[in-house]
């Protein structure tokens, strides 16, 4: 039965029937997709990212890849990075950041500071509630609470991590085996060199005859 | 003086006490007189509106429910409207005069206005005395069915007046032809 | 005392506790001083009903359209989100009130003033109940409509003082909508009018009476040419109050708000509250014209009190309205306007003329009949053949193309 109209009645009944119907539906939960925010986090995908964070291997003060070489902080396009040097006992310049900041309300999240760390210590963390009542001063964090273990980033991004992990311990044995390679070096060259050394002691011996003998 | 106005504004039926009629006629000549003095044509065209709801308002304070209504509905809702879209649709709106009523002091324009305030006055004083001077208006006495105006109305709209009436719909035909007629676009062929 | 002289007993019982106030004090109150409390009682009771009427509404439309578009409506304030319209309250009233500095000061003020006050001066002729009419004109209808026109002059102020082209825009569609919803709607409360003999709404109740053929309420909706007026009224209802889907003056994708762009805060909660009362007033009419007002459908459901009976029927209708809201796209300018001149109008003169047959043909079956024919055949040609004219487009002018 097709009168001018029907198809608007048909289509109030579909929602009519939608309407009544979630009340009823034993599926409730599934068919109203709201998700209901602070008791129900969005499921972030696995490279989701917000703000970068400092990696540390077991120890935050002596594990701290970082090494203040400052590469981010110069490639940084807003330049939210801040980085001091840490200086040791004797005033002497040291391979550790004293102070590393990133204001995190100029931080655009373009992950360049990521990808030329030569240390593989800075990484994207994916907090989003960050937000403050303060418009400035709580915004820009600072070392303490940018630095986070490696285990903490296996947890968030366990692919990125895997990688990471992999690329450490193959430049470590690559660094080993070249270490080994310039031990061997070195040993058979101070062989070499004490052998030769030994060859010319021998062949100076023989030059010239002991004279001791002829003297009688 | 209030004695004499008293005298010659009291009409037999005239029930209604006097602030009844006096508010929403005072507010009536101020908004007719904003109209005429302001400079912003579209400021004059809303006290104009506000003059129609003020006149329809006397309606039916004094007792022509359904005239003040109809003057509400027609003069409001339509010719209201009709004279802002008018006055939009012109490029007058768009010239903003400055609004400072201090001018300078003209003789001429001081002359102007007393001539004017004076023709306003003769013309004023004829109404008032063709009005309630005129046996007419004198003899009349209320309509004995005051409960049920709308209807009585009505049974004369279709029985004395029909040919008026009739006369009006052919008018309106007309003229909502002739809006359509003007407002359709040539075909360029 | 029953649950039907409620309302009245109330008034009656603070008119009383007033006077003996009086006396106690030693005063003799004089009549006009009761009558005057009297109608201040009235007009906040029927003012805080709707007032709160609104501040549900507005949740209630926001949790059914949710739940008819599979979601959730509000459900954080309050129980079930019920508090809504108090953070919704607060949240206007802190907002800053900008007006744009080439606004047109005092214009731009007055309208939501001239837009609320016939809103809130609609429900005073509605009859609430069996005597329970706050105002009682004998030409309430047309009382109706001539506040009708006063919202439209509003929107024009809203619209032009805002020195917005958007604003400008929104309210010139705005008025044109409503101008030209406003005939079949008037139209169609006439038949209503007609049919009763008078034009005050206790009347036209009264006219819906009783019950026919044994099984079917007096109600106008329930004859031909009434189900067809009713239907008409309500899409002009629709259109009045600028609900979807005839909200294109107010639809954020098309014109930012239209006529409404350059209010914030509380005159935007005016415009708003002005919007949904004047929905509920014309609700209200449509229930007392068409839906029977406060009459039960039946003599055996008479027990539930009148006044409980105008307010479910009004709910149901303004249910429908959200109803409506979640169903239906928005309408194009140009198809509201052609909807309106070449569709409702004919529909209303036809109605009109099968009110007439069906009331000389002397209102039993066969006049039921009869107008059934009336109305159904010119509906059935009209929308079948009103909108299928073929736009032919030839000399296409395509200005950034080769």
């Amino acid at each position: 039965m097709n009168f001018p109209g029907s198809g608007l009645i048909k289509g109030m009944w579909v929602t009519l029937v939608n309407g009544v119907g979630s009340f009823f539906d034993p599926q409730r939960s599934k068919r109203l997709i709201t998700e209901q925010y602070p008791e129900e986090r969005p499921k972030l995908a696995e490279a989701s990212r917000s703000f970068p964070f400092l990696i540390f291997d077991n120890d935050p003060e002596a594990g701290i890849r970082c090494t203040s070489c400052k590469i981010c902080e110069k490639e940084c396009p807003p330049q939210c990075i801040f980085i001091e040097q840490d200086k040791d006992a004797n005033g002497k310049l040291f391979r550790r950041p004293k102070v590393f900041n990133i204001d995190i309300s100029v931080c655009m999240s373009c992950q360049i500071c990521v990808e030329v760390c030569p240390f593989e210590s800075i990484r994207m963390d994916n907090i989003y509630e960050m937000s403050s009542y303060d418009r400035f001063g709580s915004l820009v964090v600072t070392k303490a609470q940018l630095l986070k273990s490696n285990e903490y980033y296996h947890g968030i991004h366990p692919t990125e991590a895997a990688t990471t992990d992999a690329r450490i311990e193959a430049a470590r044995i690559k660094k080993a085996a070249a270490a080994k390679v310039t031990a061997e070096k070195a040993a058979a060259a101070k062989a070499a060199a004490a052998a030769k050394a030994a060859e010319e002691k021998a062949v100076s011996e023989k030059a010239e005859p002991p004279q001791p003998e002829q003297t009688a | 003086m209030h004695d004499l106005i008293q005298k010659l504004t009291a009409l037999p039926w005239d029930q209604s006490p006097q602030w009844l009629f006096l508010i929403p006629a005072g507010l009536m000549l101020l908004a007719a007189a904003a109209a005429v003095a302001l400079r912003n044509l579209i400021h004059s065209a809303l006290c104009l509106t506000l003059s129609f709801i003020a006149l329809g308002v006397l309606f039916i304070a004094l007792g022509a429910e359904f005239v003040g209504f109809v003057q509400l509905l027609v003069y409001v809702g339509a010719v209201a409207m009709l004279i802002i879209f008018a006055i939009l649709l012109t490029p007058a709106s768009e010239v903003s005069a400055s609004n400072n009523p201090f001018r300078s002091f003209k003789l001429s324009r001081a002359v102007n206005a007393v001539a004017g305030g004076a023709v306003v006055a003769l013309v004023l004083a004829g109404l008032f005395t063709a009005i309630f001077f005129s046996p007419r208006v004198r003899a009349a006495v209320p309509s004995p069915n005051a409960a049920a105006p709308v209807a009585l109305i009505g049974e004369n709209l279709l029985t004395h007046t029909l040919l008026p009436l009739q006369g009006t719909a052919i008018l309106l035909t007309a003229a909502l032809i002739g809006a359509a007629l003007l407002a359709k676009e040539e075909k360029e062929s | 005392m029953n649950l039907e002289n409620l309302p009245l007993a109330i008034l009656k019982a603070i008119l009383d506790a007033f006077t003996w106030c009086g006396a106690k004090a030693g005063i003799v109150v004089p009549p006009w001083a009761l009558t005057l409390v009297s109608i201040l009682i009235v007009i906040v009771a029927i003012l805080s009903v709707f007032l709160v009427m609104f501040a549900l509404m507005s949740v209630l439309e926001r949790k059914i359209l949710g739940r008819m578009q599979n979601r959730y409506g509000p459900n954080r304030v309050g129980p079930w989100g019920l508090f809504q319209p108090v953070a919704d309250g607060i949240k206007m009233l802190t907002k800053e009130d900008l007006v744009p500095r080439s606004a047109d000061q005092i214009v731009h003020f007055l309208a939501p003033i001239a837009m609320v006050i016939p809103a809130l001066m609609l429900p005073a002729i509605l009859p609430y109940g069996r005597g329970m009419v706050p105002v009682e004109l004998a030409s309430g209808i047309l009382y109706f409509f001539a506040l009708g026109a006063g919202t439209e002059v509003a929107v024009f102020m809203a619209g032009w003082s805002s020195n917005n082209k958007y604003s400008i825009l929104g309210a010139m569609r705005a008025i044109a909508q409503m101008i030209s919803y406003e005939l079949p709607l008037v139209m169609s409360a006439v038949i209503a009018a007609l049919v009763a003999g008078t034009l005050s709404p206790n009347g036209i109740v009264m006219a819906q009476a009783g019950v026919s053929f044994g099984v079917v309420p007096n109600w106008f909706v329930f004859t031909p040419w009434g189900f067809a007026a009713c239907i008409l009224f309500y899409i002009g209802a629709l259109a009045e109050s600028n609900r979807s889907p005839f909200d294109l003056p107010e639809g954020e994708s098309e014109l930012v708000a239209g006529h409404l762009t350059e209010y914030s805060g509380f005159k935007y909660a005016i415009f708003f509250m002005a919007e949904y009362i004047g929905m509920f007033a014309i609700n209200g009419l449509l229930v007392t014209l068409f839906l029977g007002g406060y009459q039960a459908p039946f003599p055996f459901l008479e027990w539930i009190p009148s006044w409980c009976w105008f307010f479910a029927k009004l709910a149901f209708v303004a249910f429908s309205m959200v109803w409506v809201r979640a169903t239906m796209p928005r309408f194009r300018i140009d198809q509201m306007m052609q909807f309106a001149w070449k569709f409702m109008l004919p529909m209303s003169f036809v109605a009109l003329i099968a009110a007439a047959a069906w009331h000389y043909a002397g209102r039993g079956l066969a006049a039921w009949g009869i107008s059934f024919l009336i109305v159904a055949v010119p509906y059935l040609l009209l929308g079948r053949f009103c909108f299928t004219r073929r736009h032919t487009v030839d000399n296409r002018r395509y200005l950034f193309s080769e």
